[in-house]
């Protein structure tokens, strides 16, 4: 089901001071897709997801799910938690400890007064789906951190809701079974053709999981676009820079060639994307990321966007090297190859394909 | 919804507030006052009768002397069994969670009095026994001396000090013992060097803490040290307005706060102690847990004492009871007191107007009481845990306030201000009494159980579907049930053996258990005194166990719902 929030703000009040948490957001959530609301701590990601839940009220604007209005200041329409009929997965997962995980998950239907064998029979079917099958008797305190996502997760889809919100719900897990879930969920959500709303300020998990990101910053929406968009093509140099290791460089328009423009920047001048809103003179950011330049073994004839510069540190990450080089005043970042032989003092030269390069408009 | 809730803190801040504000303020009041009728001028007459009497001085170094005492003995009684527990083999561990509990569940003032029934000089049961076997002229041990009161008030603290200083000991960062160790040091020389060393701010907090309680003791100065005409200020203050020909609430309040401002201080210094003790603790705690101490040889004779230890807290109080319930007089237990016991102690009792009396009025405490006290402790706890506004923080405080200041102190300003109501002399102005001094202890399980319920548990109720009623049903209410629980037994258990507050504020038809105990312990009735309190224990007993049952019983319910 689609989502749609039309300028919607927040404010909170603590200690005398009041907190923006939202100023006037706008967004539509397509149906059926797992859209990321992706940013830095604090930034009201998770008051969004709370407006839009239903466990928090805001203080002006509209919310609706599907056909239906779930929060409208002017309409004074406000549709309770419980009557929304969505399904959320908590940070804490939330389970109640006093249940075990057959109460757990049968809890949604139980709320609904379906019947016990009905609600029996979803359970058991659910926990098959999650690869809990076997621990529907187990207190739902005798669980791994992993066993207790699942069963949050369990119990969010056991009502067959169109909707469900997800509030970081693998920041509690160690890292190797976090990379082995968000696959997981990926396939369970594709699979079952559910609109999803996912909060992580992880932007490695935005980029793998999302068909959508929206990238959030103090209560404003910054930016929305696909995972690729974001990450390669961004207008905005917070969410380039947030979004992954980056090159930022200042620099001017002096021209436009057929498919470049062409900037020029304290190390030189640089062949980029094509940019319809930038004109001659503007000053602009470049944006350009350290996996895209290359260390070139021999000379080309190519003479575009080459750069030659010192190599200042290196430092083993494991499948590669970050490397710092020094061109002219500007310091580049780059990713090098383990196949590629360099040592700290080298010069070296430097390329990367001006398709890779972006300008930064805002 | 709202409304009601920013109105919560405020009502709960004037109900509790005056429930433990009241009494500190009457106190003070009356202690400048002409009388207890009435006010009447400002006067320091009843400081200058009080402060110049020539025995004051020497109350005070009694005071001075079984407080401190009492500290010493109880902390280092639980050092070594806090040491023995956490840092070596010491068989049987289970034990030790035992002695740090049960005594609690014992009065005190029937542990003093088994102590009395033992160590009295003139027919204690072990004396009596030396004097048989040894054919002595005179009794070996004379309880009724500081001695024994220090003796009998420090074993009664240990779990308190025990309480304190296991967890410090267990969070204790081994490194420093062991690099100690490695530079050639001994068992012995690490410990006196290094452990006890670190673990002072623990030690002393615990020291001090048993000063507080020993400070407000009543059933040990009472039953211990006023046949032996050894007085603190406790009995000093009961002296005052309980003895004598014309009880004097002026002057019991200006003694008192002397009491009250001892109380204070201590309490601070204890604070300032805990917060150094923890910063020292979350510091060094890395997780690891200690080596233990290999004990050899030392082993048995070490578990010999523990083991004795636990037999004199816990079983020897009631088996001396009991048995002195059983026999005619005191007397030694042998072939010939075996075949003279009976029952007449026991029907003595129930026979007896007052003591069914007192009976009635200490359940109606302990289950009403209890009752009123935990739902006050359900609304303050939550506030407290989940409002967290400055306001929260100062109900948390006055909720605390009385909580260490001498029962009797706190009698006392209570009657200041009973006496101007229609509630005086009745059974309501021990109840308020009551839940005004015990309500921490329904408040301590409460907050516990109000933290484990994290918001998300509800919301994600709401979220699932499940209205405010049906949340409140299913997740809440069953969450709570435990602390309320023990809540409630906490709470009815001090009620149905308080002793320190009823002396002063009991009348006659509103006698209550312990103070009819202490009656019969002034007129040395002890077979009477023994079958009551074994009804007291037992009654006790049967309204823990009734109450955990019902409270599984609930919970049971809910999750198979
Ligand atoms: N109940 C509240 N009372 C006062 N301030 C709040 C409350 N809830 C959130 N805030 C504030 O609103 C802002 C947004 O909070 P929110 O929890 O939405 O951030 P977030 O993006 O989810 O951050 P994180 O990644 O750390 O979870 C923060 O500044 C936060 O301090
Ligand atoms: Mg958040």
């Amino acid at each position: 089901m689609e989502i749609r929030i039309k300028s919607v703000s927040k404010d909170f009040f603590s200690e005398g001071k009041t907190i923006k948490a939202l100023s006037d957001i706008d967004l539509a959530i397509p149906a059926n897709q797992i859209f990321t609301l992706l940013g830095p701590s604090g930034c009201g990601k998770t008051t969004l997801l709370r407006c839009i839940v239903g466990l928090e009220t805001p203080d002006s604007g509209e919310i609706a799910i599907g056909e239906e209005i779930v929060y409208s200041k002017e309409k004074n329409i406000f549709v309770p938690p419980e009557k929304r009929g969505l399904s959320m997965v908590f940070q804490t997962y939330a389970i109640w400890p006093h249940m075990t995980v057959f109460d757990n998950v049968a809890y949604p239907l139980q709320t609904r007064k379906e019947a016990k064998d009905e609600i029996r029979s979803k359970v058991e079917k659910t926990l098959r789906f999650v690869q809990l099958e076997g621990l529907e008797n187990r207190p739902a305190t005798k669980l791994s951190g992993g066993q207790q996502q699942r069963v949050a997760l369990a119990r969010a889809l056991v009502p067959e809701p169109k909707v469900i919100l997800f509030d970081e719900p693998l920041s509690n897990l160690d890292a190797k079974l976090r990379e082995e879930t968000r696959k997981e969920l990926r396939s369970f959500l594709t699979e079952l053709k559910i609109t999803a709303v996912y909060v992580t300020h992880d932007r490695i998990e935005a980029l793998s999981l999302s068909d959508a990101i929206a990238v959030m910053k103090d209560g404003q929406m910054v930016e929305i676009g696909t995972p690729k968009k974001i990450y390669f093509d961004s207008d905005h140099r917070f969410v380039a820079d947030f979004i992954g290791r980056a090159n930022l460089i200042n620099g001017k328009v002096i021209a436009f060639e057929d498919s470049y423009t062409v900037v020029d920047s304290s190390m030189g001048t640089i062949a980029c994307q094509k940019n319809p809103h930038a004109s001659v003179g503007d000053a602009v950011t470049l944006c350009i990321r350290p996996e895209f330049i290359k260390v070139m073994e021999q000379h080309t004839s190519e003479d575009r966007n080459i750069f030659r510069g010192k190599v200042e540190s290196l430092l083993f990450i494991g499948d590669a090297y970050e490397g710092e080089v020094i061109i002219a005043d500007t310091r580049l970042i780059i990713r090098i190859e383990p196949t590629t032989i360099v040592e700290e003092g080298d010069e070296v030269s430097l390329s990367f394909d001006p398709d890779h390069c972006f300008l930064l408009s805002k | 919804m709202f409304s009601t809730r920013t109105a919560l803190t405020p009502s709960l801040i004037v109900i509790v507030g005056f429930l433990t504000v009241c009494p500190v303020v009457m106190l003070v009041l009356g202690s400048f006052s002409e009388g207890i009728g009435a006010f009447g001028k400002f006067t320091l007459e009843k400081y200058i009768q009080s402060y110049t009497d020539p025995a004051f001085a020497g109350i005070i170094v009694n005071t001075v002397i079984f407080t401190i005492g009492s500290g010493f003995v109880a902390t280092l009684l639980a050092l070594f069994l806090a040491y023995l527990n956490t840092r070596t083999n010491i068989p049987f561990k289970f034990l030790f969670r035992i002695i740090s509990i049960i005594p609690m569940m014992i009065p005190h003032i029937l542990f003093s009095v088994s102590w009395v029934l033992l160590l009295n000089p003139s027919n204690g049961m072990i004396n009596l026994l030396l004097k048989q076997i040894f054919n002595l002229e005179n009794s070996p041990f004379n309880i009724y001396t500081l001695g024994g009161m220090i003796l009998v008030e420090g074993l009664l603290d240990l779990p308190i000090a025990y309480l304190i200083l296991a967890p410090a000991m267990a969070a204790f960062d081994v490194s420093l013992e062991e690099s100690s160790k490695v530079s050639g040091a001994s068992n012995l020389r690490t410990l006196t060097r290094v452990t006890l060393p670190v673990l002072r701010p623990a030690i002393l907090a615990s020291f001090i803490l048993v000063i507080v309680r020993s400070l407000a003791s009543f059933a040990v100065p009472s039953i211990i040290g006023m046949p032996g005409r050894i007085y603190v200020l406790a009995t000093h203050i009961y002296r005052i307005i309980a003895t004598g020909f014309a009880a004097d609430y002026g002057m019991a309040a200006a003694v008192g706060m002397s009491a009250l401002a001892a109380s204070i201080a201590l309490i601070y210094l204890y604070r300032y102690l805990t917060s150094e003790s923890e910063k020292y603790v979350t510091i060094s705690s890395r997780g690891y847990r200690p080596s233990l101490i290999e004990l050899k040889k030392a082993k048995y004779p070490l578990f010999a004492i523990v083991g004795l230890l636990s037999f004199v807290l816990i079983v020897l109080p009631v088996l001396v009871l009991f048995y002195t319930s059983l026999v005619p007089y005191s007397m030694v237990p042998d072939a010939r007191a075996f075949s003279m016991m009976n029952w007449k102690h026991w029907l003595d009792v129930l026979k007896d107007p007052i003591s069914l009396l007192s009976l009635k009025n200490s359940v109606f405490l302990g289950i009403v009481g209890a009752t009123l006290g935990v739902i006050l402790s359900i609304f303050v706890s939550y506030v407290i845990v989940k409002v967290r506004t400055r306001a929260a923080g100062l109900l948390e405080s006055i909720s605390f306030l009385s909580f260490s200041f001498p029962g009797i102190v706190i009698g006392v300003g209570f009657m200041w201000f009973f006496v101007r109501t229609p509630l005086y002399a009745t059974i309501w102005s021990l109840l308020i009494g009551y839940i005004a001094t015990y309500l921490p202890y329904g408040i301590r399980p409460l907050t516990s159980a109000f933290i484990q319920i994290h918001s998300h548990l509800e919301e994600s109720s709401r979220v699932c579907g499940g209205g405010t009623l049906y949340t409140l049903r299913r997740i809440v209410i069953p969450l709570l049930i435990p602390g309320v629980v023990s809540g409630w037994i906490l709470m009815a258990t001090m009620f149905v053996r308080e002793l320190t507050l009823s002396v002063v504020l009991s009348r006659p038809g509103t006698e209550v258990l312990a103070v009819q105990i202490l009656r019969f312990a002034e007129d040395g009735l002890w077979g009477k005194l023994s079958a009551l309190g074994i009804m007291m224990i037992c009654i006790s007993t049967i309204i823990v166990v009734i109450a955990s049952l019902i409270g599984m019983k609930m919970t049971r319910v809910q999750e198979t719902d």
